[in-house]
């Protein structure tokens, strides 16, 4: 019965996958829209556009103060060289939308529009930087339902801006290195004979303490700012959202509704049950309970708890809200540039997890099978290079779902040559047919990584040169970069 | 990287987006180090005197002799004028944190760690004067009376409770080393006879042997850390190794005897009721001493197995350099299952070459067809009941020019014997071979692995100073799988032992990367590789 219900399933989604709508979603951004690149002007401009001010009498404050600065400099030009944003037009467009709307509407808070990066990150989140910047994250623009929803992330952090929050934790950050008690405290340390690490670390959590104490009464000042920005803006403010902001780290705790082996089958993979079972002995398998210490204590959280922000805020909520889904054409770029990110940092468990999570809601999209083809031949291409462990990014059962484990596992043991034939015939399936040509090109070259005999840097090398002469501008260039260059 | 002055929308950080950024907790250290630094630039002075403080020991967590997991052990600071503050990090197989334990204690150096029942043992030397720094050897002198050191026997569960520990004094003598930091202070030190071996009691708890000054000591515990029994092994051995199978403790002592790689004897104990098995003496039926190359238990039965090589009684104790080895130091091999104490429990199977009854190898252990000595280094038993001895090839060449320069300065005194100091033949390794030794005591060659010769050195020079190889075997219980790792000076071969062919080969050297291989998880091994463009490493656990 089982057995005929898993075949009826397996048939279905072959059916699908026959049928499905070749809704290739154009090309995305191109290799040219990367940080590295698009932001080459601003970088280069960043250091002497953002200079200094002169804050403190104080010499050794001041230098302490221009050292902070400089840090945040570097570190937004770390970021762009290291092509953490991109400017894809189409998602620019809507946020940089957002942000026009709430700018024109607020022109006495704010009277130029801030710089917005898009943030390739997978994390839900958005952050200023000051100095009227401010950066979205793709992980946010994916999990965000509506436009409402990515406003009021986006007018927080424009609050953070108007209030000069990291101006002001940068000054005070340099105060307190520079000040006399800062220096007492030390030398406190160093005179006492026991403890040393114990005060030392007094010391600094007493300054943790007193900077996010601080910083969750800003995030409540940022919230309430935020909330004025969206009125003025006439874009409705929901208090719930702050509540499905609590969800936003449980992606990889969410259960496949259809079954792994449904999922192998229906693309001829190999699958065998016992593969997804843990076969070690060791203290993985055993049922430990050491005190979770991956949670903050209260005083070091940062945020105030969602719950109570929505508490907070829920009397603020606009009644009979028209809200604004937002646009599945964004959500599926967005959602692209995420995997495609994932893919080339090697977090394939999470890429392939997240590629089966939108397959589950019975996406036909042929694009996600051509990433699905990548994952297996990333992953037999890691094991070549002994990296398979790294590439899976084996994490403890406790903070994912069953599936996700189950999934971690048979990629940790999935034998060899059992990897090799699933990289193989997803090289050869159906779906390459309707593959637009640099998809296909790709294809070549990835099947150079993987499968090629000729296991030789030169041969990678010379794929990559091959790929990224005929593809100068396609996103996937990025790849072929990394072995262009050896 | 963001920038370190941003605010985000969200405060908290949820585990796994840390797991797929995560930092090796054998870095920690190092990372709690550059925090401190990052926060006390200017305090070079305080940064150094809080590091002078701290020390980190990184431990495998071996349970029936598979590794489960790892441990980091971390002297965190001095507590008082005789205690200091510990932190413990556990982790799973595949290096994920499960969990911390802190906790005070006087000066503890960790030797050793076992895991049973969901219990970790852990066997530190606690004293007042190890690591400890002396101003001079004269002043160590004079403290030396107020030495003292003990055998710290630690419980914990993997609730991160400390359950229990048991102290055993030491008879030991106090020693220094010079400290690295001065020329004249010195720091305490001392050394065992035999150093601490731990083993788990499969489902009883642990058993733990030493030897101080005065007397060898085994001692077992149950899993709540109590001691059970304790028992003092009087011979005056050279060595012993510890193996526990089952319920059963066994001791492999190294006695001194007239043929010097030789005087094995095997003692044996009951865990649960401390009962000691008759004594078994490793001969063989002419009275032939062995040299034991393992001492395991076997990978099917789980019971314990000794391999290695009949000593020939007249060359037998010239051994461990080229011209010895070409004499033929050694009459054949063995291997003795000992699946009980009675006779009839008790299998041995002798193969022996110096009868020149075997094709492919002669008396002196010379295979003509691969023109190479074996110089059998490492044994072990697969799943299929054999049991397989690898071996370096040794060739040989004469060292002519050596003789000329004999020749024509035979006339002076020191001249020739300077010539032939070295030997008249020079000696080399090349390939590694296989033998194969079945249950019924044919031995066969299995295989040859392809290796580059080493440089030729002198007759008399030990093998070991020029064979680059290394060999450790990997098993996987579940696909009843033994793989042999030979190290390599370019390269690592996996050998399946299984299929008889070399699986994989991983080269030192690719780039600017150097890698080298570690045993691991059941299947697995650790593949530790080193960025020297970049000085980055990375760790991963890769199956075989």
């Amino acid at each position: 019965m089982i057995r005929a219900k898993i075949h009826l399933l397996v048939c279905g989604v072959a059916l699908l996958l026959t049928t499905a709508v070749l809704a290739q979603s154009g090309s995305l951004y191109s290799y040219q829209d990367l940080s590295h690149f698009y932001y080459s002007k601003q970088r280069d401009s960043l250091k002497k556009a953002w200079t200094c001010p002169t804050s403190f009498k104080d010499k050794a404050a001041q230098k302490k103060y221009r050292e902070i600065w400089d840090q945040r400099i570097d570190g937004i030009i770390g970021a762009i060289n290291g092509d953490d944003y991109v400017h894809d037009n189409e998602v620019y467009t809507y946020i940089d939308g957002i942000v026009r709307q709430i700018t024109e509407a607020n022109r006495q808070l704010v009277p130029v529009k801030p710089f917005v990066f898009i943030d390739r990150s997978s994390w839900v989140n958005a952050y200023a930087v000051g100095g009227n910047l401010l950066a979205v994250n793709l992980g946010l623009i994916t999990f965000s339902t509506t436009r409402e929803e990515l406003a009021l992330a986006i007018a927080h952090e424009m609050s953070h801006n108007i209030l000069h929050h990291v101006e002001n934790a940068m000054y005070q950050k340099a105060e307190w290195l520079s000040s006399d008690d800062y220096k007492q405290s030390l030398n406190a340390v160093l005179d006492s004979k026991y403890e040393r690490l114990s005060r030392l670390k007094k010391v600094l959590e007493g300054y943790t303490f007193s900077r996010n104490r601080h910083q969750r009464y800003h995030e409540s000042e940022a919230d309430s700012l935020a909330i004025i920005l969206l009125k003025r803006s006439n874009i409705a403010f929901q208090a719930g959202y702050f509540l499905h902001l609590d969800s936003a780290d449980l992606e990889y705790e969410h259960p496949l509704k259809h079954s792994l082996s449904a999922f192998f089958t229906a693309y001829h993979l190999p699958y065998e049950e016992g593969w997804t079972q843990k076969r070690s002995h060791g203290l993985s398998t055993r049922a430990y309970s050491f005190s979770d210490t991956s949670k903050l204590a209260d005083s070091l959280k940062t945020h105030p708890d969602c719950v109570d922000r929505y508490a907070k805020t829920r009397s603020l909520t606009t009644p009979n809200a028209h809200l604004t889904p937002i646009p599945a054409s964004i959500q599926d770029r967005a959602n692209k540039m995420l995997l495609w990110n994932m893919y080339s940092g090697v977090s394939l468990t999470p890429c392939l997890y997240r590629i089966l999570l939108i397959k589950d809601k019975g996406n036909t999209d042929l694009w996600y099978d051509f990433m699905l083809s990548n994952i297996f031949a990333g992953l037999y291409y890691s094991d070549r290079v002994l990296n398979r462990f790294n590439a899976i990014g084996v994490v403890p059962k406790e903070v994912i779902s069953r599936d996700y484990y189950a999934l971690q596992t048979l990629l940790e043991q999935i034998p060899r040559d059992n990897l090799k034939q699933a990289c193989q015939t997803l090289q050869n399936g159906g779906f390459w047919k309707n593959m637009p040509s640099v998809e296909k090109d790709l294809k070549s070259f990835v099947f150079t990584l993987a499968l090629d005999p000729d296991d030789s840097d030169r041969n990678k090398a010379r794929a990559a040169h091959l790929f990224s002469t005929g593809n100068a501008n396609s996103m996937y260039n990025e790849l072929a970069q990394n072995f262009e260059k050896k | 990287m963001k920038p370190s002055t941003t605010t985000y929308l969200r405060g908290s950080v949820r585990p796994l987006k840390d797991y797929f950024l995560r930092t090796k907790p054998l870095f920690r250290l190092l990372c709690l180090l550059l925090l401190t630094s990052t926060a006390a630039q200017a305090q070079t002075k305080l940064f150094k005197a809080v590091a002078e403080d701290m020390a980190q020991d990184f431990q495998l967590i071996l349970q029936d002799g598979n590794l489960v997991g790892y441990l980091v052990f971390t002297q965190l600071e001095r507590a008082s004028a005789d205690s200091f503050n510990y932190r413990i990090e556990i982790m799973d197989e595949n290096l994920n944190d499960i969990g911390t334990v802190k906790f005070r204690d006087q000066k503890l150096n960790l030797k050793a760690v076992s895991f049973d029942q969901d219990i970790l043992c852990l066997a530190y030397v606690k004293s007042n004067f190890v690591g400890r720094e002396y101003k001079s050897e004269k002043e160590f002198r004079r403290s030396r009376g107020e030495c003292k050191a003990t055998l710290f026997n630690q419980f914990l569960g993997l609730n991160g409770r400390i359950l229990g520990g048991t102290t055993t004094a030491l008879d030991i003598t106090p020693d220094f080393t010079s400290s690295p930091a001065s020329m004249w202070k010195v720091l305490g030190d001392f050394h065992f006879k035999h150093g601490i071996q731990l083993r788990n009691i499969s489902g009883k708890g642990f058993a733990c042997f030493y030897g101080d000054d005065y007397k060898n000591n085994l001692l077992i515990f149950n899993t709540a850390g109590k001691l059970t029994w304790k028992r003092q092994i009087n011979d005056n051995a050279e060595g012993f190794t510890m193996l526990t199978s089952g319920t059963e403790i066994s001791l492999l002592v190294k006695m001194r005897e007239a043929m010097k790689e030789g005087g094995y004897q095997v003692l044996s104990f009951n865990a649960i009721d401390s009962t000691a098995y008759p004594k078994f003496l490793l001969k063989d039926k002419k009275g032939n001493s062995l040299k034991v190359l393992a001492f395991e238990n076997d990978p099917v039965s789980g019971k314990p197995y000794l391999a290695g090589l009949v000593i020939d009684p007249l060359r037998g104790n010239h051994f461990g350099y080229g011209r010895a080895i070409s004499h033929g130091p050694y009459s054949g091999v063995f291997s003795i299952s000992l699946n009980g104490h009675t006779r009839k429990d008790i299998q041995a199977s002798f193969s022996y070459w110096n009868d020149g009854s075997l094709p492919f190898i002669d008396k002196y252990g010379y295979l003509p067809q691969s023109h190479v000595y074996a110089n059998i280094e490492r044994a072990f038993k697969d799943y299929q009941g054999n049991t397989i001895f690898a071996a370096c090839g040794l060739t040989s060449k004469v060292r002519w020019g050596a003789i000329t320069g004999a020749v024509l300065t035979v006339w002076t005194i020191y001249g020739a014997p300077a010539f032939l100091a070295g030997g008249t033949n020079k000696y080399a390794t090349r390939d590694v071979l296989l033998f194969k030794q079945d249950a019924a005591g044919k031995l066969d060659l299995a295989t040859t692995v392809r290796a580059p010769r080493s440089s030729y050195s002198f007759a008399t020079y030990p093998v070991t100073s020029y064979d680059p190889n290394n060999y450790y075997t990997v098993k996987n219980s579940d696909t009843h799988t033994q793989y042999l790792i030979i190290d390599k000076a370019k390269d690592i071969d996996i050998y399946n032992v299984n299929q008889k062919k070399v699986a994989r080969t991983i080269p030192h050297k690719e780039g600017n990367n150097l890698l080298t291989v570690f045993p691991a998880k059941e299947g697995y091994v650790m593949v530790y590789e080193f960025n020297k463009k970049e000085k980055t490493t990375r760790l991963s656990i890769e199956a075989l």
